[in-house]
């Protein structure tokens, strides 16, 4: 109501999610430096350039996811849909077709099924998690049979040596200032669905239909057309992340992404998106997918089994959620602990 | 009056940097109906809130029954005797009646749970209400006036000797009241001492004993209700005096600008025609349930029509969805703020945004923050939404200024047609003539106004014409200034005679 001029943190924090976000962010700081007294070769300059870059791949599922996510859904075929990513562009690329038709013709192929899942949650009220599971079998299923059920040869034997090279050092191997490019294109990624999120009608709808598809709806907003918008960045997201993988090996993989959905969940939820749509920060899914890659970087670092590496990720998780709950749930009924009387 | 059974002392509650509460103090004796009146926001249901449990006060002193509570919560205050029928519905939409009303104190058998003896006792308070619902129906399918019903069937159902009603009638039609103020003089009788919160003052002479009046979080007066006059508890509640609380402003009626032909849409939207013409407001009366609600939703677009024209300014408009309504100009505030109206998790700015995004981002569909700040600075200020910040999510506002986000929202677009469902449910007197203003101001403008209400004396007080429903149908045209409460209710009852007569008026039910 009254216009009061707050400066620099009070104005940042009273955007709605922001604590969150930076909760995630100083989580990840907290979590580098403890890994960092324990082994030292986690701040090196290549730790942390290799950090960065995988980094990349849980923070463009994270995007996506959470778009998904703030809808109020949820997008089980992200996995799969990096995997038939990384199989359509590289058999199509093993196969001689030049990069970019490949990458074309990849992404159309992602762009469809992101409609199709958008499609049917939006319009036809399947739930989510029924949707998209029929989709993740699918898109996995075709993965497998772009290239008759096996792994691609390496795609420098359609394109040759150095068109191959070209395409792994632009996703992957190259550096651009000094930094993996695979960081860049993640960061890109990010600025631009970050301003779409937040900056843009659509973004808005995103939001809405996530908290009261009813009363969205009632306001004018185009649910279908909303929910495959959300569907499709997720589908986008994926696909940059096949072709990365894709570059990473030099070849296509049938199982290459195999449970990314979840860590894209992970990232978002880390950084305080709501699994019930309609809240959250990108900026938190950035910090969650930082959060979520300085763990596995550390606990590779010091050796820890995987075993155990699943069993801290997973409790860090809940962890995060349960802070998150326990701290708004505070906020509703302040003065919970105090003493009456 | 009999023994003091609630004392509550110096309570002060504060909800991250808003003070609810300071200091307030209330008094309930057996056999007592108390209306607990203020404005919106004024701390009425934050204060029955901690009374029930359901919040926790951060000083103060709490006894019931002479015996004094540290923390209360829900299950502790169910066991003091206090039962609470909140403002805000909260049932389980899924669940059936029976299941709602014993949710959280089902009767076991020896192993399963025991549905038959529920049933029967869900069945047997809702006979004693007199209300037509069975225990098997699912609660999403019910309008609001028959979930509030299940409600007060429920807290019946533990015999509570502390009854608070927040705002139980504001979705109930004048025979649902009427059968919730002879229960409530029924437990009045047998000793409950009842809090009732309303913003009808017009009910209060039917059934309040004392009031107590709060403002902006601080306890103001109490006293018998008849050592008050009307005028003076609207005085101590919004600290001013309100000149005419019906606000008419004559207009020269201009053109037709909107017409609806043959409107069909499922049972409650049979053959419906009207036309609203510039400068005129026109009230929807009828019972719940007469498909007035139904009739805007089918309009708008968000239920289907099965036949039927709709006519903006002489040329015939398609309307499939909210969409292509509003794109052509024409709005609608719904009735169901909780379903409809509210996105409880965005942002008070965001919700008023919300349907104005086209205005607000161009083609591009960039938004532009100034322009998104100064149109929720306008209808914040023009509606008086109370709020620290417009940065705070809806769901912490009080329940009348959620109701004024609502209606707020699409009074900053320029539109043709505005239909409002019941937009000043849950206000409190000085925002309801607020809204009155707005609407003239509407009217004003050259724009079509229709709205539907339930309440008898804003229709007669608002509206130009009134267009009164029953059953599905249009059965009565009338002239605001020459009809009376008595027609418009003798319209509102023409039940189509199933023998093949016309309709005849059954019962006729009236009251403030
Ligand atoms: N959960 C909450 N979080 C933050 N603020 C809250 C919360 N609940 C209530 N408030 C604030 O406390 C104040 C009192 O609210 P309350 O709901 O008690 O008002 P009320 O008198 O019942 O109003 P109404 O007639 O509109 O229902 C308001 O300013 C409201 O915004
Ligand atoms: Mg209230």
């Amino acid at each position: 109501m009254d216009k009061k001029k707050k400066t620099g943190i009070g104005k940042l924090l009273e955007i709605k999610g922001m604590g969150s976000s930076l909760t995630a962010f100083a989580g990840l700081i907290v979590i580098y430096f403890v890994f960092g007294m324990i082994d030292h070769k986690v701040f090196s300059a290549q730790n942390n350039l290799n950090l960065l870059r995988s980094m990349s791949k849980y923070l463009l599922i994270g995007i996506g996811q959470s778009y998904v996510m703030i809808t109020g859904n949820i997008d089980l075929s992200i996995g799969s849909v990096v995997g038939m990513g990384t199989m359509i562009s590289a058999t199509l690329m093993s196969h001689g077709v030049p990069t970019l038709p490949a990458i074309l013709v990849t992404a159309v192929a992602a762009v469809v099924v992101g409609i199709l899942n958008g499609f049917l949650v939006g319009k036809f009220k399947l739930p989510p998690f029924i949707a998209t599971l029929g989709t993740m079998f699918v898109t996995r299923g075709i993965a497998f049979i772009v290239n008759g059920n096996r792994n691609t040869d390496n795609v420098a034997s359609g394109i040759g040596k150095e068109a191959a090279d070209r395409f792994q050092k632009f996703f992957y191997y190259g550096k651009t200032f000094g930094v993996y490019n695979t960081f860049w294109i993640a960061l890109i990624t990010f600025i631009i669905f970050f301003f779409i999120l937040s900056k843009t009608r659509s973004g808005r709808h995103i939001y809405a239909i996530g908290s009261n598809v009813d009363a969205a709806r009632l306001s004018g907003v185009d649910v279908v057309k909303t929910t495959i918008k959300a569907y499709v960045v997720s589908a986008i997201c994926s696909t940059i992340v096949g072709l990365i993988l894709a570059a990473q090996a030099g070849m296509g993989n049938m199982d290459a992404g195999n449970m990314y959905e979840m860590y894209g969940v992970a990232a978002g939820v880390i950084g305080g998106v709501s699994p019930l749509g309609g809240a959250g920060l990108l900026l938190g899914t950035f910090g969650g997918a930082g959060v979520w890659q300085v763990l596995e970087n550390g606990l590779n670092m010091i050796g820890a089994q995987i075993g155990l590496q699943r069993i801290v990720i997973g409790v860090i998780v809940v962890m995060a959620v349960l802070l998150d709950v326990v701290i708004r749930n505070g906020s509703r009924t302040s003065g919970l602990g105090k003493k009456a009387g | 009056m009999g023994n003091v059974i609630v004392e509550m002392e110096h309570i002060s509650k504060a909800f991250s940097g808003v003070q609810a509460l300071d200091d307030v103090r209330l008094e309930l004796h057996e056999g007592e109906v108390m209306a607990l009146l203020g404005e919106n926001g004024a701390g009425k249901s934050t204060l029955v809130k901690i009374l029930s449990g359901v919040y926790t006060r951060d000083a103060g002193t709490v006894r019931i029954f002479g015996k004094e509570y540290g923390n209360l919560t829900p299950n502790s205050a169910r066991e003091a005797g206090v039962a609470i029928i909140h403002q805000e519905l909260n049932m389980c939409r899924d669940l059936t009646v029976c299941e709602n009303m014993f949710l959280g104190r089902e009767i076991k058998g020896r192993i399963a749970l025991n549905n038959a003896k529920m049933e029967e006792e869900a069945q047997h308070y809702l006979d004693e209400l007199g209300v037509d619902i069975s225990p098997r129906q699912v609660v999403g399918t019910l309008p609001v006036s028959k979930q509030q019903m299940i409600e007060i069937a429920k807290a019946l159902s533990i015999h509570a000797k502390i009854l608070i009603m927040d705002e139980p009638t504001s979705a109930l039609t004048s025979k649902e009241i009427e059968e919730l103020f002879r229960i409530v003089r029924r437990l009045k009788e047998s000793g409950c001492g009842i809090i009732y919160i309303s913003h009808r003052l017009e009910e209060l002479e039917h059934i309040a004993d004392s009031v107590t009046i709060m403002r902006d979080g601080k306890f103001i007066t109490t006293g018998a209700y008849k050592d008050f006059t009307m005028d003076t508890i609207i005085e101590h509640m919004v600290g001013r005096e309100i000149k005419e609380r019906f606000p008419r402003v004559e207009c020269e009626l201009g053109e037709k600008v909107f017409e609806v032909k043959n409107l069909n849409a499922g049972r409650l939207v049979r053959d419906i025609n009207f036309s609203l013409y510039k400068g005129e407001i026109v009230g929807f009366a009828g019972l719940m349930g007469a498909g007035r609600t139904e009739t805007t939703r089918a309009i708008f677009g968000v239920d289907p029509k099965s036949s039927g024209e709709i006519l903006l300014e002489g040329k015939p408009i398609r309307i499939n969805s909210p969409l292509d309504a509003i794109r052509a100009g024409i709005v609608l505030a719904p009735e169901d703020r909780k379903k409809d109206g509210l996105c409880t998790k965005l942002t008070i700015r965001q919700n008023i945004a919300l349907p104005n995004l086209d205005t607000i981002g161009g083609k591009s569909g960039v938004l532009n923050r100034a322009r998104e700040d100064e149109l929720c600075e306008r209808a914040v200020k023009e509606l008086s939404i109370k709020t620290p910040s417009v940065e705070r999510d809806a769901a912490t506002l009080s329940g009348g200024n959620q109701q004024k986000v609502v209606v707020g929202k699409w009074l900053v677009r320029d539109s043709k047609v505005v239909m409002f469902d019941e937009p000043t449910r849950g206000i409190d007197v000085g925002a309801k003539v607020e809204i009155y203003h707005l609407m003239n101001e509407l009217k004003k403008n050259g724009i079509a106004v229709m709205f539907v209400s339930s309440e008898l004396p804003e229709v007669l007080g608002i509206a130009d014409r009134i267009i009164v429903m029953c059953d599905g149908r249009i059965t009565g045209e009338l002239d605001a200034r020459k009809t009376t409460q008595n027609e418009i209710m003798r319209y509102a009852t023409m039940f189509e005679n199933k023998l093949g007569k016309a309709g005849s008026s059954t019962e006729v039910n009236d009251h403030g």
